[in-house]
């Protein structure tokens, strides 16, 4: 016991729930502080014509996904901005569990583009082609979910 | 004036429930990530990664790039990338399934806390992020092929993206 043993090196439980409780906020802060304005402007948007507009224009390429074209709005925040902006936006929708799962599903894939596209390029990947990449595997993934979705499963 | 309102109702009960969910969703994955059974697992996902056409150097940014996420991973991933010297291929098909799967705690979990179902999200990502990166490595069997890489030395990349 007086070398330090890979056991020694996991933090006890009190701490493990300390870092949990602060992580945690964390996390909450980062949604809170886009849920707050999105949502309301959401809401609001929703007693005017403009995002039944939107939700018009989108809906045949979401349909393919299962879903509504008012959610265009979320992935557009998703893969601009990041999932929080996203997450606010999708609560005022009022979507159906399983297409909260399609939406979670596909911007998990592709989401925080721009930002995450730089931090790829300073590897030496190639930014575009991973980036171009994502939205095609979001893509995939999405048409399978929806296909097995319609399937029965899910 | 009614709407606005009960928009700003909404919205902070939204916060508030998401700090409710969200919160001990967080501490209770801390207090299971320490568990023997997650540290020992290490060692059982090495043939699938050589599957994937990955060596055990790939194992630290990997799993870095699958919990951290890219952004918050980006550090130790361009280090032991650096450091280990891990060949183009190699870093391409690690690319390739961190695009697919990536952050994959934080993600699922706030999307858990708004009523989507996470074993569904986290299983279809991680079965798609294997078939993928294992087709790619079978078909781009040539390790030595500098033409045919699509990955590049950064000073061979003034292009625009």
């Amino acid at each position: 016991m007086s070398e330090p043993t890979l056991e020694s090196l996991v933090p006890d439980i009190p701490t493990r729930l300390k870092t949990g409780f602060f992580d945690g906020l964390q996390t909450t802060w980062k949604l809170v502080k886009y849920v707050i304005p999105l949502y309301i402007l959401v809401e609001l948007l929703k007693g005017t014509s403009y995002l039944a507009t939107f939700g018009d224009l989108f809906a045949p390429a979401m349909r393919l996904f299962g879903l509504p074209g008012e959610a265009a709005m979320a992935f557009l925040a998703g893969f601009t901005l990041n999932l929080y902006a996203a997450i606010a936006i999708l609560v005022p929708l009022q979507l159906e569990p399983w297409q909260v799962t399609q939406c979670g599903l596909m911007m998990g894939i592709a989401h925080n583009l721009l930002l995450e596209g730089g931090v790829l390029r300073s590897t030496g990947a190639r930014a575009w082609l991973i980036t171009l990449a994502r939205l095609l595997i979001a893509i995939l993934a999405g048409l399978l979910f929806a296909a097995w979705r319609a399937l029965g499963g899910g | 004036m009614e709407t606005l309102l009960t928009a700003i109702a909404g919205a902070l009960l939204l916060a508030v429930k998401l700090t409710l969910i969200v919160v001990p969703l967080v501490m209770l994955f801390e207090l299971l990530r320490h568990l023997a059974v997650f540290r020992r697992s290490g060692r059982k996902v090495e043939p699938l990664m050589r599957g994937m056409g990955l060596t055990p150097a790939a194992a630290v940014p990997l799993f870095t790039g699958i919990f951290l996420g890219i952004a918050y991973g980006a550090g130790i991933i361009i280090k032991v990338a650096r450091e280990k010297r891990l060949p183009p291929r190699e870093l391409f098909l690690m690319g390739l399934f961190l695009a697919t799967c990536h952050a994959v705690v934080e993600d699922t979990l706030i999307f858990v806390a708004i009523g989507g179902n996470g074993w569904q999200m986290l299983g279809i990502r991680i079965v798609l992020a294997i078939v993928m990166t294992w087709l790619l490595a079978r078909f781009w069997n040539r390790p030595g092929r500098k033409t045919a890489s699509p990955v590049d030395g950064p000073t061979s990349l003034p292009e625009r993206d």
